[in-house]
């Protein structure tokens, strides 16, 4: 079961991103619709439609050459749904004030839950299962980390977080809550 | 195509074809005629009873009910098939042919043809379409010429009328009636026992086949022409097809996804078997389901209870809940749901106002929705494939069904008459309604407002839509994907979700493009050769082929572009969600000619500015992916001017993020498309794109020889000023608007060549090439030729552009034009950096910034094209700056004369010089222009004048020392020239002009140099000013000290006459020659001594000189070592002379006395310089190579004068003049005052002692004298020795006093006088003195 953790600035750029396995088990309801799927031309738009409505299991993608993205997701899928989930946590955050948007949004097997600082930080997880507790605990602490990084007076809302201890700190946190 | 209308299930189909060779327009104008048809009254169908039975579908007379058409003009997908019982609605009930009949039609042809268009689209033997009709449009009034004795079948003959709509509407009502009663005849087939089970044979039964329906049915009459079709020649299909043909032929391709005619004919098979499997004969459920479907068809919601669809609907529920068959359940609870809204609508419809429930009663219906949507999803899919897609789509449509319910009533405002209309719109086009206009999409606060009015949030619409996506969707045939996920999509844009919108437009245009391509795959011509296999997002398994067809000749077919234009704007939509302006370089027309702004754009100039500072927004990564996805598409279209605007302005906007890699592939890219799309003769280009290309915009400096410098007038006559040469080049004023405002412009001659330095940026990893890059210029006209540039990859870059100012004036250099290859050309601007210019640029940095970490709006709108609209107002009070703009200008100024210099006497450059010597050099200058100089002028500066000038700066120096060094600087140059020579040359003409050269100490290099002119130019006119040229001429200059002055000294020089004697007697020895000069015999005079040291290897001989008034010149040489020695008359200076302060030789105006000296020190220092300065007037020394040529002069400025040596070189202030006379005698008198200084006595007699003293001053002075004898003890005198009054004396004036004196022994007694003066502070402390020897002998 893999989660992917996106630190978004406040206009949509990525700060952090990490995607972590977690060791929990995972009940997968795969849907009988989605069994059984015919294999389509090869040419290469469709195997960019077949990227984008999920149906990536079958084979492994590599993105830019190098990155290998585990859980045979594909990675610009992955971010694909992150971005388009920023619409309603967007609309939401206007209306609820809450800091925590648990499970917002699902789109094909992702559940999407996201966390608004007062910075208008936004913090969004896709994940599969329901953990709404842990990953409540996981956000609590990745804002934590981040509020410690952003007093440093270089970092500001557009720069990327490439602290290491930061880094460090949360991976220990997923595997702690995750 | 579908638009998945909410209501689909209670509309019935009428399919639209065209038949003959109708055009496309008169095809669709006929089209929407019949479709302003959106329901028919139950009432205006006819009930044709003429068998009871067959009545059963049609309405009473009396119902209130409404039949709900809608008019596709598509077929449905063959795959389709297995789906006609268990959703009837998405077949065409009936098929309307329109065809347009004129004079001399066959409308038996037209009939044929019609027949055969409808074998080639429904397959033989499906049940549907149940009506089919030909209407034949008559073109023009009054032509019924037509047959119509021969009554043809199934083909109708609209005459054009004027109520041809009213009879339109007629003969719907007809053909509604045919259907109503084929319903009942195929109800009643299935209501048979066989017919049942058929029914429950499989999970998607088909109909039974006629011959196995117990009882024989008449459709002869209804449908005349099933038996005679199939005689009918197949007649060619005319040019114009619709959409279904294309399709048709993909189905047959892919023989995977979609089943073949034979597959669906043979479901029957199959299905016997399942019968025992299922074992629900003996249901009624599909039955009662089936009956629902066609009285919800029929419009017969609101009839008593038994006819009611809803109640045939609640039937089959109850059975279907016991029962297991949840794809029907499903699809009843969709019907039930379908059933309310309808029921609600004609409710609404009638009444015109809105119910006023406790319960949003659209709660149930979207309850019952998600019943549904969830029985689809668990229904287990059986194997085989299409089975599979049809479970898709019946759960896509579903899922969407739920969705435009929610979006209906919340885009309406509510639960009302507006939310049923827009469900129930069957249009071929999505039915907005008019709470949501396009411009809203983005306004929060008004979908905001729905959503507060309905209670229905955007996100739950989102959340219900969000269950249609997933990978089941690959199952879908292409058709209805793209039509499913283009309904999304619009949903998803109309409450305001772009994001999700461009994810799902991607897979629109996903599925578009497979099409294409591999539609072109079966065209037998494959793109692969122009499509890198790299294409698409990247994120695909890549299987790099390597290309078969590489070096072959491709074969160019003919390419449809229609629709390119659609999907291109598709993707800028797509890439303007994620942050990308794909169009930020447009494309237009490829001119050649340049355009010039007047006045300069503001914000174009700003944009750099702008764009570097803009913060980052969006998704990076994301935005690579979808901007190489855009460049693959549109290289799949192929559109390749767009290829080069999508790649090039990515590579514009998203430099920043772009690996190199992605960086070269894109400018790759685009210049390949560029080549190709200059080839293939495309009238488009791309604007320039790679930002600003300059940097800077300089003209290089001229040769020195060729500068034109500016003067007034008047210099030509003009004395020179020293005070340039005192004070150096330094502006004494802090601000001097003169030379403020002469920066921008420079001089440059008229038909010159002009070279300006431009140095160009490129910011990218890539080499840049620019095709051209030219000057922008306005004023003088300027003749230059462009270049062709290659920038390297990220650095600057300097080029230099030449060209010629034809004709004189101002030449206002604005900017560059840049065109990149391929590329429209583009001016941009380059202002001077003037204060007021970068005062603007930070003040408009500090609002960018200011505004940067400020987060006011949401991301979506800050989008650079969504900030420009809020803040239109603003620039307009900006834009008035544009015009202010400064740029750089040259004054072009007619041609000028050019000298230069063609031979010199000073060998290479280098001059030696003995200090202080005096020497000329030669310079011949040619003109080598073709016009004459008038006007020549000298000047020149050597490496003395600029320590002197410091120090003189510094204004350390003490008043003294600053005379010395300003005197040296004017009086001493080293280089000097006679103004006087000839002045002007004619063209190619030479003139030489001589130069003194003075040899100073310190001097190692000068320059000299000429400025000329033609300054009597007519071109000039009467401007107050001409143009001058330099030409230089740096010399090296060594200059020795040979000779050095030390010790100068004045001593006092008393009269000595017998030196005259001796010295007349022997003249020979040049020793005594030298000091023939000191043969002076009166007093008033000094001697002059300096010490001359030689230090140089040579011998000098030394010439003093002696000059002064009223004496005869006097002049000593010697060949030094030895000090040089000359007498010179005392002198004394009037107060006035004295008093004088120390000049300052470069009047300077701002002089103000530092000096803290007190007064009579002040004075003593003036008396001090003014006696010297009188002093070096009256002596002066040259020298003289012994044996050689050359001499010069030795300066004694370097010397100083004391006090002690003033005090001798000064009258005293009076003539004190001792005598002794004896009283008695004459004759001896004489005597002894022949003998003058000595005298010769006797003792023991009385002698008097005369003393006369005469003023010498100036003016009346009191003085008293002393005298002294030694030794006075053996002397005896008369009265008192010292202070003896004498009294005041006028100027001039003289007394004597005498006294009586004896002396008493023999021997030499020196009798001296001091002559003292009072009354004034001149004459303090002045003593003149005499002193007389008496020698007393006995004799």
């Amino acid at each position: 079961m893999s989660h992917h953790l996106f630190l978004l600035s406040p206009s949509d750029t990525p700060l952090y991103s990490l995607t972590h396995q977690s060791s929990k088990p995972v009940a997968t309801i795969t849907s009988p619709l989605a069994s059984n799927l015919p294999t389509w031309s090869t040419s290469a738009f469709a195997g960019t439609l077949t990227a984008l409505s999920g149906a990536s299991s079958t084979t492994q993608h590599t993105s830019g050459g190098a990155v290998k993205v585990g859980g045979g997701q594909d990675r610009h899928v992955i971010q694909m749904i992150a971005n388009a989930s920023l619409d309603v946590i967007e609309d939401e955050m206007r209306k609820q004030n809450l800091m925590y948007f648990k499970s917002i949004d699902k789109f094909n097997e992702w559940t999407v839950s996201a966390f608004v600082t007062p910075s208008n930080m936004k913090f969004v997880l896709l994940h599969e299962g329901k953990n709404d507790d842990g990953i409540r605990l996981f956000f609590m602490e990745v804002w934590e980390l981040y509020v410690k990084t952003a007093m440093n007076p270089f970092q500001t809302a557009h720069t990327a977080v490439r602290s290491s201890v930061f880094d460090t700190r949360v991976r220990n946190s997923a595997r702690k809550y995750l | 195509m579908d638009t998945h209308s909410f209501a689909s299930l209670a509309h019935v189909r009428i399919l639209l074809l065209p038949v003959g060779l109708i055009p496309q327009s008169l095809f669709e104008s006929y089209a929407s005629e019949i479709r302003t048809y959106t329901s028919l009254k139950l009432a205006e169908i006819p009930a044709d009873t003429r068998d009871g039975k067959a009545a059963r579908f049609l309405p009473n007379p009396m119902s209130t009910g409404y039949l709900h058409l809608s008019f596709p003009t598509h077929p449905p997908a063959q795959s389709q098939g297995p789906l006609s019982l268990l959703r009837p609605s998405i077949f065409p009930l009936a098929v309307v042919g329109i065809a347009a009949c004129s004079q001399g039609d066959n409308l038996r042809s037209l009939h044929h043809q019609f027949n055969s268009n409808l074998e080639d689209i429904f397959p033989a033997g499906s049940t549907f379409p149940l009506v089919r009709n030909c209407f034949a449009f008559e073109e023009t009034e009054g032509t019924v010429n037509l047959d119509t004795g021969e009554s043809l079948p199934g083909l109708t003959i609209v005459p054009c009328i004027a109520k041809r709509k009213l009879h339109l509407g007629t003969l719907l009502g007809v053909l509604c009636s045919q259907i109503l009663v084929e319903f009942g005849t195929l109800t009643q087939a299935l209501e048979s026992p066989v017919g049942n089970e058929y029914l429950n044979a499989s999970l998607m039964p088909l109909p039974p086949p006629l011959s196995e329906l117990p009882s024989p049915l008449n459709r002869g009459d209804s449908i005349p022409n099933i038996s005679s079709h199939n005689s009918q020649p197949e007649v060619t299909r005319s040019s114009f097809t619709l959409g279904a043909a294309p399709t048709l032929k993909r189905m047959s391709t892919a023989p995977s996804t979609a089943p073949s005619r034979s597959n669906t004919l043979n479901v029957t098979v199959p299905s016997k078997k399942r019968l025992s499997t299922y074992g629900t004969s003996s249901s009624h459920g599909r039955l009662y389901k089936m009956l629902g479907d066609f009285f919800l068809l029929s419009g017969r919601s609101e009839d008593a209870l038994i006819c009611r669809a809803e109640t045939r609907y609640n039937e089959a529920a109850l059975v279907f809940r016991s029962a297991n068959d949840p794809l029907w359940y499903a699809s009843t609870c969709e019907g039930m749901a379908t059933c309310s809204i309808i029921e609600a609508w004609s409710a609404g419809h009638g009444l015109n106002n809105s119910t006023t429930a406790v319960k949003e009663p659209w709660h149930d219906v979207s309850d019952r929705l998600t019943q549904a949507i969830n029985l689809y999803q668990r229904t287990a899919a059986p194997e085989s494939e299409p089975t599979h897609a049809l479970f898709v789509f019946l759960y896509c449509s579903c899922v969407l069904r739920q969705s435009s319910l929610l979006f209906a009533v919340w885009s309406a405002k509510g639960w009302g008459p507006l939310a049923f209309t827009t469900m129930l719109q069957p249009g071929p086009r999505p039915f907005l309604p008019p709470t949501l206009t396009a411009g809203d999409r983005t306004n929060y606060l008004l979908l905001e407002r729905l959503s507060t009015l309905t209670g229905i949030s955007r996100s739950s619409i989102a959340s219900c839509l969000g269950q249609l996506h997933g990978p089941w969707l690959l199952h879908l045939g292409q058709r209805e994907r793209i039509a499913v996920l283009e309904v999304t999509a619009s949903i998803y844009a109309c409450i305001g979700y772009q994001r999700k919108e461009a994810y799902i437009l991607r897979e629109v245009l996903g599925c578009l493009l497979d099409l294409m391509v591999c539609g072109r795959e079966e065209d037998g011509y494959t793109q692969t050769p122009n499509i890198p296999q790299s294409a698409g997002l990247g994120i695909h398994n890549v299987h790099p082929v390597a290309g078969v067809n590489w070096g072959t000749v491709g074969v160019r077919l003919s390419e449809s572009t229609a629709g390119n234009e659609s999907i291109l704007k598709l993707l800028a939509y797509i890439c303007r969600v994620l942050g990308i302006d794909l169009e930020a370089i447009g494309l237009s027309e490829a001119t050649e000619a340049r355009v010039v702004e007047h006045p300069p754009s503001l914000n174009k100039y700003d944009e750099d500015i702008v764009d570097e500072l803009r913060e980052p927004l969006g998704w990076p990564e994301l935005q690579v992916g979808v901007v190489r996805e855009a460049v693959a598409v549109a290289e799949a279209l192929p559109d390749f001017p767009t290829v080069a605007q999508f790649a090039l302005s990515s590579l514009k906007t998203l430099q920043t993020v772009l690996t190199p890699n992605d960086q070269y592939h894109l400018y790759a890219t685009a210049s390949r498309a560029l080549l190709t799309s200059r080839r293939r003769g495309d009238p488009r280009a791309i604007e320039y794109w790679s930002g600003r290309p300059i940097v800077s915009i300089s003209v290089a400096p001229l040769p020195t020889i060729r500068i034109p410098i500016e003067k007034p007038r008047s210099i030509r006559h003009k004395v020179l000023d020293p005070a340039p040469i005192l004070q150096g080049i330094v502006d004494p004023f802090l601000y001097n608007p003169r030379r403020a405002s002469d920066k921008g412009t420079s001089l440059v001659v008229q038909n010159e060549m002009l070279e300006f330095v431009i140095t160009l940026q490129n910011p990218y990893i890539f080499d840049l090439e620019l095709q051209e890059v030219s000057l922008s210029t306005s004023g003088v006209p300027f003749d230059s030729q462009p270049m062709r540039v290659v920038i390297p990859a990220s650095t600057l870059h300097q080029v230099v552009i030449s060209g010629k100012a034809t004709e004189t004036g101002v030449l206002t250099i604005r900017g560059c034009f840049v065109q990149a290859p391929g590329g429209i050309p583009r001016e941009y601007i380059l202002p001077l950096y003037t204060t007021e210019e970068e005062e603007r640029l930070a003040r408009k940095r500090r609002v960018i910034l200011s505004e940067s970490c400020r987060f006011k709006y949401p991301p979506l709108e800050r989008h650079p094209w969504t900030q420009a609209d809020k803040h239109k107002s603003i620039p307009n009070a900006e834009a008035a700056i544009g015009s202010a703009f400064k740029f750089l200008e040259c004054k072009v100024v007619p041609e000028q004369p050019l000298l230069r210099i063609r031979r010199s006497s000073v060998t290479h450059g280098a001059l030696m010089l003995y200090d202080g010597e005096k020497s000329i050099i030669r310079i011949t200058l040619e003109n080598v222009s073709s016009i004459p100089v008038d006007f020549l002028h000298l000047a020149s500066e050597d490496s003395t004048i600029g320590p002197s000038q410091k120090a003189l700066q510094e204004g350390n120096l003490s008043v003294f020392e600053t005379y010395e060094t300003e005197f040296n600087l004017i009086h001493r140059p080293v280089l000097t020239w006679d103004k006087d020579e000839s002045k002007s040359i004619a063209p190619n003409q030479n003139l030489t002009l001589t130069l003194g050269c003075f040899g100073k100490v310190g001097c190692t290099n000068g320059v000299i140099h000429i400025s000329y002119a033609y300054s009597q130019d007519p071109r000039l006119g009467d401007s107050g000013s001409f143009y001058l040229r330099q030409v230089s001429y740096p010399l090296m200059v060594t200059v020795y000290q040979m000779l050095e002055c030390s010790a100068m000294d004045l001593l006092p020089f008393p009269a000595y006459p017998q030196v005259r004697r001796s010295a007349d007697t022997e003249s020979v020895n040049p020793k005594d020659e030298r000091l023939r000069h000191l043969d002076i015999s009166d007093d008033g005079w000094c001697l002059f001594s300096i010490e001359v040291r030689n230090s140089y290897g040579t011998p000098f001989d030394i010439t003093l000189f002696r000059t002064q008034n009223g004496k005869e010149e006097a002049s000593s040489t010697t060949t030094i070592p030895p000090g040089l020695v000359i007498p010179i008359r005392k002198i004394v200076l009037s107060d006035e002379a004295v008093s004088k302060i120390i000049p300052t030789l470069s009047e300077k105006q701002f002089v103000v006395a530092t000096s803290n000296l007190t007064k009579v020190e002040e004075k003593a220092q003036r008396e001090l310089f003014w006696y010297r300065e009188e002093l070096f007037k009256c002596v002066s020394a040259r020298w003289h190579e012994t044996g050689g040529t050359r001499s010069g002069e030795l300066s004694f400025r370097a010397q100083r004068l004391t006090l002690p040596m003033l005090e001798t070189f000064r009258l005293e202030i009076a003539q004190v003049s001792l005598s002794l006379e004896r009283e008695d005698n004459e004759e001896e008198e004489r005597e002894i005052s022949y003998t003058g200084a000595k005298q010769y006595l006797k003792p023991n007699e009385f002698v008097q002692l005369r003393a006369k003293v005469m003023n010498l001053c100036s003016f009346p002075v009191v003085f008293t004298l002393d005298l002294e004898a030694t030794p006075s003890e053996h002397l005896i005198y008369e009265g008192i020795f010292s202070e003896l009054a004498i009294g005041r004396l006028q100027s001039g004036e003289s007394k004597e006093i005498s006294t009586t004196l004896c002396f008493l022994a023999c021997g030499r007694f020196e009798l001296s006088a001091k002559a003292r003066g009072f009354g004034s502070s001149e004459t303090e402390g002045r003593v003149a003195r005499t002193h007389i020897s008496a020698i007393v002998t006995e004799d």
